[in-house]
């Protein structure tokens, strides 16, 4: 697994979410990671990391980490070999997440799709729980981007 | 992180029960899918899926539980589903399937219906 966060290196321990969302700004966090069995679990880790940083409460992280592993399985399309890129950058009040796939393995049906579910229900979860998303590819990986903004009348 | 992913069948008070722990997503949905079909092939019952214990449940999750809902119905059999982490009712209510399934927010409940 490959991370990278602020390369400066910088103090992250502020305190309150505005101090903490001001410390993120503009240093995007990136995954790149293979493939495998427990890459959305290290995915919606680090999400919540990000998100909790940005000051976003814990409900919206739960949406977040939702979100997010949906918006990977849109890209994956069954995909069990090769990388998933992902970018994360979180600006006061706003998180936005890009991920793409880097690998040469067609999508393909997989269990989920034999079960009845062809990508509706991951569409359907992202369309409420998060402001905007759609596909985004990006130098020829086929990719998706989400954004979320934080509910300021949560506090 | 959240704990890790188990799933059990059993009974309680004669009904069938399949149980589950943890998170439930691409990697583990596999093992989901494997107990339920085994217990959807062993009996003539109602089966209830305890999902109480279930931390995180994704489109993978949901979609190995749609493929059991129609196995029953195939096999002539009621699936009740108990969910009791408002988190968890949340996604079957975002994506509709809480009028698809039947779910009852605790396992005494689904086993007495």
């Amino acid at each position: 697994m490959h991370v990278t966060a602020d390369p400066s290196g910088s103090d992250l321990s502020p305190s309150g979410p505005t101090e903490r969302a001001r410390v993120l700004s503009g240093k995007p966090v990136e995954l790149s990671l293979p493939v495998e069995d427990d890459l959305l679990v290290l995915v919606r880790f680090t999400v919540s990391a990000v998100a909790s940083r940005a000051g976003f409460d814990i409900e919206e992280i739960e949406d977040l980490r939702l979100a997010v592993d949906e918006l990977c399985l849109l890209v994956l399309q069954g995909r069990r070999t090769g990388r998933l890129l992902l970018t994360m950058s979180a600006d006061p009040g706003q998180i936005d997440v890009w991920c793409h796939y880097d690998g040469t393995e067609d999508p393909h049906q997989d269990d989920a799709s034999e079960d009845g579910d062809d990508g509706g229900l991951s569409a359907r979860i992202l369309d409420a729980l998060v402001d905007e998303h759609g596909s985004a590819p990006r130098d020829g990986r086929p990719g998706s981007h989400l954004c979320k903004r934080r509910d300021r009348s949560a506090g | 992180m959240d704990q890790e992913f188990e799933v059990a069948e059993g009974r309680r008070d004669g009904v069938p029960v399949v149980s589950v722990l943890g998170e439930v997503d691409v990697a583990t949905a596999p093992a989901l899918r494997e107990a339920l079909d085994a217990a959807v092939d062993g009996g003539s019952d109602p089966l209830v899926v305890d999902l109480s214990a279930v931390t995180f449940i994704d489109s993978t999750g949901l979609g190995v539980l749609i493929g059991a809902r129609k196995r029953c119905i195939d096999a002539g059999r009621e699936l009740r589903v108990v969910v009791s982490e408002p988190r968890i009712l949340k996604v079957f209510e975002i994506t509709g399937l809480n009028d698809l399934f039947t779910i009852h927010p605790a396992l005494e409940p689904a086993l007495r219906s």
